[in-house]
């Protein structure tokens, strides 16, 4: 689903985020990419929905290599993956609802679409009695499922998460990590950054951990070291 | 695809009323230039009414007699054609009484007291001399030789009413076209950064919108529409401006004594609506392109 060969990224003239990294994610896998700030987690997260280009190595999803992508084609890759950030990026002024259906409406699908997989998708994360919430009335960890659910109301192949347990206390990204899990189980492949040891150790998936931009383990149901 | 649309009028509307103070800056702005713009056509064709009997380089008019026998008019004209070295007799032009009647429709519009009293039948005819030599001494000489035909009414010379006017109109000209210019383009700049503005204050919604996978073009159509909109309602205000400023200057020159040439400066109607159109078209044209280029610019936010 996921290949990365060789991947390099530098940023400005010599400031090297990810050095010759090179990894395969299966379709339907959870992987978790760790490592200290600066690792070079969230550039590999960013260089996966093309927010940024490699300066040598080849990025490939579901058997396409993204670099060689158009610029107009971009938007259509992204449509087949689900975002979720540790700030949550939910727009203030939008109900829950509002926030989910976003997603759908700015790719065009028409408003019975929206009408029907908005509440299932609120439904699956718990958020089904507070959809005419807006986020500031909401508590961290609901913000955060309704981040995951705006990501997932699409059914994307692919879910990218950087840090999205990172502003919630244990009970609350146990939660959430059981949220991804669902996810996952129901076919979609996660990729997750994270640099919080508990929940990497709890959940005892696959991780490759990062150091200063290099590879520096890859390990099948592996803890954080 | 009507949701699309339906999505992109909505943002638009919300985008004007949430930038209410530079929206109505950058209309403001581009109405004055549009009717700087559309003012500065109006002169130019008032000029050009004035000038219309001096185009192609014709220095002198001779007016023959509305009543002169055809010989008559043959005498005139072998008597100005007798001297080759001096007029260009290639661009010897005889006006009848059909196409003077026609000039004069365009001379005095303003002035439909004096056009009623003009017809076909009554009005003089003309011979445009274009002279070969620039020695305007010779050119008077002419002149005065040509008013003492039979059936010539009158001479009148280039050097007298013509060369002022021309002057003004030029000086005139250069000052409207660089204001108007300069104001297009301050206009431009402050749709420009109407849309930046709105852009930076939709930051965040930008960004998710690009990373759900919306297209470029999703994402700028509604600012190119706030743009457009922008310069089309300044292109109706200037249109209302210039409709008034004619309106008034049309009656304000129907209350000058008849005569003082002033009336050829009235514009016809026709044109100003012409004029109005292309306001139209230009001030929506400026929206599109300022906001294209800061849409285009500044969706990487």
């Amino acid at each position: 689903m996921i290949r990365l060969d060789n991947v390099t990224k530098v940023y400005g003239t010599d400031s090297v985020a990810v050095r010759d990294v090179s990894f395969d994610i299966a379709k339907g896998d959870f992987v978790f990419l760790v490592g200290p700030s600066g690792s070079g987690k969230s550039t590999l997260l960013r260089l996966m929905n093309r927010q940024e280009r490699p300066e040598r190595g080849d990025v490939w999803i579901a058997g396409r290599n993204i670099n060689e992508l158009g610029d107009s084609r971009v938007p259509y890759l992204r449509r087949g993956m689900g975002n979720v950030f540790q700030d949550y990026k939910l727009l203030s002024n939008k109900t829950v609802f509002e926030n989910v259906a976003f997603a759908l409406e700015v790719i065009g699908k028409p408003r019975h679409v929206i009408r029907q997989q908005v509440p299932a998708v609120l439904e699956l994360v718990g958020l089904e009695d507070k959809h005419d919430r807006l986020p500031d009335q909401l508590s961290g960890g609901e913000q955060q499922r309704v981040s995951i659910a705006r990501a997932f109301v699409n059914r994307p192949l692919i879910l990218l998460a950087d840090e999205p347990t990172g502003n919630l206390d244990p009970a609350t990204g146990e939660g959430i990590m059981q949220l991804l899990d669902s996810i996952n189980r129901s076919g979609t492949t996660v990729v997750m950054a994270s640099h919080d040891h508990r929940i990497v150790n709890m959940m005892r998936k696959r991780v490759i951990q990062l150091d200063r931009g290099v590879l520096v383990r890859d390990q099948e149901r592996g803890v954080y070291e | 695809m009507w949701s699309r649309i339906a999505y992109a009028f909505r943002e638009t509307w919300a985008s004007f009323r949430r930038n209410l103070t530079l929206t109505a800056a950058a209309v403001v702005t581009s109405a004055i230039s549009l009717l700087l713009v559309g003012t500065t056509f109006l002169i130019q064709r008032g000029f050009d009414n004035l000038l219309v009997r001096w185009k192609g380089d014709v220095q002198m008019i001779v007016f023959v007699a509305s009543d002169a026998a055809p010989e008559q008019i043959a005498y005139i004209e072998n008597t100005i054609k007798s001297q080759p070295a001096v007029i260009d007799l290639e661009k010897l032009k005889y006006l009848d009484k059909a196409a003077s009647f026609e000039e004069a429709k365009v001379i005095f519009t303003g002035d439909p007291t004096l056009l009623s009293l003009l017809t076909p039948e009554t009005i003089p005819t003309q011979f445009k001399v274009v002279p070969l030599t620039g020695d305007a001494a010779l050119v008077r000489s002419l002149a005065e030789q040509y008013r003492g035909l039979p059936k010539v009414e009158g001479v009148s010379l280039a050097e007298d009413e013509f060369q002022i006017i021309s002057t003004l109109s030029g000086f005139v000209r250069t000052v409207t076209i660089v204001m108007s210019v300069v104001l297009l383009g301050v206009a431009v700049a402050l749709i420009w950064n109407t849309i930046r503005t709105a852009m930076f204050a939709r930051r965040r919604e930008i960004e998710v919108m690009k990373l759900v996978g919306a297209t470029n073009w999703f994402i700028r159509v509604p600012f190119m529409l706030e743009g457009l909109l922008q310069g089309l309602i300044g292109g109706v205000a200037s249109c209302g401006g210039l409709w008034a400023l004619n309106r008034a200057w049309t009656s304000g020159v129907a209350g000058f004594k008849p005569g003082t040439g002033i009336s050829a400066l009235v514009v016809p109607g026709s044109y100003v609506n012409g004029v109005m159109v292309m306001l139209l078209i230009i001030g929506a044209l400026a929206g599109a392109i300022g906001s294209g280029i800061a849409a285009s610019r500044f969706l990487d936010v």
